[in-house]
């Protein structure tokens, strides 16, 4: 396994990775929060990821992990630095890229269906619209819930819901911030689980944001460890551990505790 | 007619069986309780009439209450919807538009402070003993809660979605007709709910101030020939009008069942 300090050190790790395409660069990225004299989150952030390649951003909570997600996303602006996505520099949110955050955005006002179609209803004709929702329901098992409310449905599944919005305008880039921190262990493997079978179906860039090493491990194909405030990322770790994934057997691998071990060190626990 | 009639027994039986049987148990003992009182304490009937008395009264006197129930009907209703698209249309204009929201919005927390019952005797003069000044009357009682309701909704929609539409790039179109109006729908109907009876009052006291004609100018009727017990059943009939007014928005606004969190 390979431990790569990551800071200006991105094309060697380009080239490790034999990537073919970078779809997100994030070059010496700086957030401060409250002007000057405000909380330092960010301090020369820079990171790429590849094209079809699992990420996770891993770090204590409040180090500024969402809000790098948040500037990747568009939906936050840096103070200095530059995020490139697919070749474009991020101002606002883009159309190649899904979000998913942790509380689930469902209207509470539409069913499954209706929250699935709630993206391209305006762009596609009802019959794409409906066939599109249909494959997605497949895709996250959630045949017979398709009437169903969001208050009717289990954590889990609002969060299965949530994945489905962001996935079915078919981004190339699918960005997570803690997706499953609200849910109970079991929920949470089963969706991993899903989410690799996505991932492994679909090809898509993801960008995981996440507090737990576990969760990291069974996920990526690299992890960004990032410090406390103001946040840089202390070292980029590849996770060799073969595909497909379970989340479950992979947990009994020796090179899986390496792995977890070797990520609480970076992390100091 | 007959339809809301119908939709209005289906709500109610809704209501648990027990609750209606404790409730009306309850409030026949009270009039029991009221009707011995008054015989024991043999109360003088211009006092404070029987039950029986007002129950006799209100079907000999049916005809008179029932005309003028429906003139303050009419004028409570014609308020109500006033306020409503007025209050409505206010609150999206103090919401959206910055120079509304320094401008009208003090204006209208201004007139809020204003005792609008000592407003009716300015309104009789403008407007006239007819329909006109009630339903004036009306809508300024009824005015305030739905444009302060429906404010906060449109305040108070949840900063996450928002976020979410933004992500989903989704136009300033459909983030209001999606998101912030159904956000803020639960929010008008409380408005509405409590605007209802609001405007029934409205309408009684500019019929008190100055009037032809409505249940408040009967009940001033009935004091000045000392009906007593004429005064009581108008008052039941206005009692019954809120009442039905207030379940029949209540039953519109069972629809808008979800609360956006």
């Amino acid at each position: 396994m390979s431990i790569i300090p990551l800071m200006k050190q991105t094309e060697d790790i380009a080239s490790t990775q034999s990537m073919t395409e970078t779809s997100i660069i994030v070059d010496n990225v700086n957030k401060v929060f409250g002007g000057t004299g405000g909380v330092h989150v960010l301090d020369n952030v820079s990171a790429r990821v590849a094209d079809c390649e699992f990420v996770s951003l891993l770090g204590p909570s409040g180090c500024g992990k969402s809000t790098l997600l948040r500037i990747i996303a568009g939906l936050e602006s840096c103070d200095s630095g530059s995020v490139e996505v697919l070749g474009r520099n991020v101002v606002e949110p883009g159309e190649e890229v899904g979000i998913v955050f942790q509380t689930h955005n469902l209207l509470p006002w539409r069913n499954v269906e209706g929250n699935l179609a709630l993206s391209i209803e305006k762009t596609l004709d009802a019959g794409e619209v409906r066939e599109l929702v249909q494959k997605m329901i497949g895709t996250l098992g959630l045949q017979g819930f398709e009437k169903s409310f969001p208050h009717e449905l289990s954590g889990g599944m609002r969060q299965r819901v949530a994945i489905g919005q962001a996935l079915v305008r078919n981004p190339r880039i699918l960005l997570m911030d803690e997706p499953f921190g609200a849910l109970d262990a079991l929920t949470r493997d089963r969706l991993n689980l899903e989410l690799l079978r996505i991932w492994q179906a679909e090809r898509k860039t993801v960008v995981l944001v996440t507090h737990s090493v576990v969760e990291a491990v069974v996920l990526s194909d690299r992890v960004l460890v990032m410090s406390d405030r103001p946040s840089r990322v202390i070292e980029a770790v590849d996770i060799d551990l073969p595909r497909p994934r379970d989340p479950q057997s992979i947990r009994e691998a020796p090179e899986f505790g390496e792995c977890v071990v070797n990520l609480n060190r970076i992390m100091g626990l | 007619m007959t339809n809301i009639f119908g939709y209005l027994t289906s709500s109610l039986s809704r209501i648990p069986y027990r609750t209606i049987r404790d409730a009306g148990l309850f409030f026949l003992l009270l009039a029991v309780i009221w009707e011995a009182a008054v015989r024991i304490f043999k109360i003088k009937s211009y006092l404070l009439p029987t039950p029986t008395e007002i129950i006799k009264e209100m079907f000999q006197s049916s005809p008179l209450l029932w005309q003028h129930s429906l003139v303050t009907l009419n004028e409570v209703l014609l308020g109500f919807v006033a306020a409503m698209v007025f209050g409505l249309l206010i609150a999206l204009a103090v919401f959206f538009i910055p120079l509304f929201r320094r401008t009208l919005y003090p204006l209208v927390i201004a007139m809020q402070g204003v005792p609008k019952v000592a407003l009716a005797p300015l309104i009789i003069v403008w407007f006239g003993y007819g329909v006109s000044s009630k339903v004036i009357m009306a809508f300024l009682f009824a005015f305030f809660p739905v444009v302060i309701s429906t404010l906060g909704g449109l305040a108070t929609t949840p900063a996450h979605l928002i976020e979410h539409f933004r992500a989903l790039k989704m136009s300033a179109w459909d983030t209001f007709w999606k998101l912030r109006v159904p956000s803020a729908l639960p929010n008008f109907i409380d408005g509405c709910k409590v605007a209802m009876p609001l405007a029934v009052i409205g309408a009684v006291v500019g019929e008190f101030v100055g009037s032809s004609d409505g249940l408040g100018n009967l009940i001033l009727l009935a004091s000045g020939s000392s009906r007593t017990a004429l005064m009581f059943a108008t008052l039941f009939a206005i009692t019954f009008l809120s009442l039905l007014l207030y379940l029949i928005v209540e039953l519109c606004g069972s629809f808008v069942w979800w609360r956006a969190r």
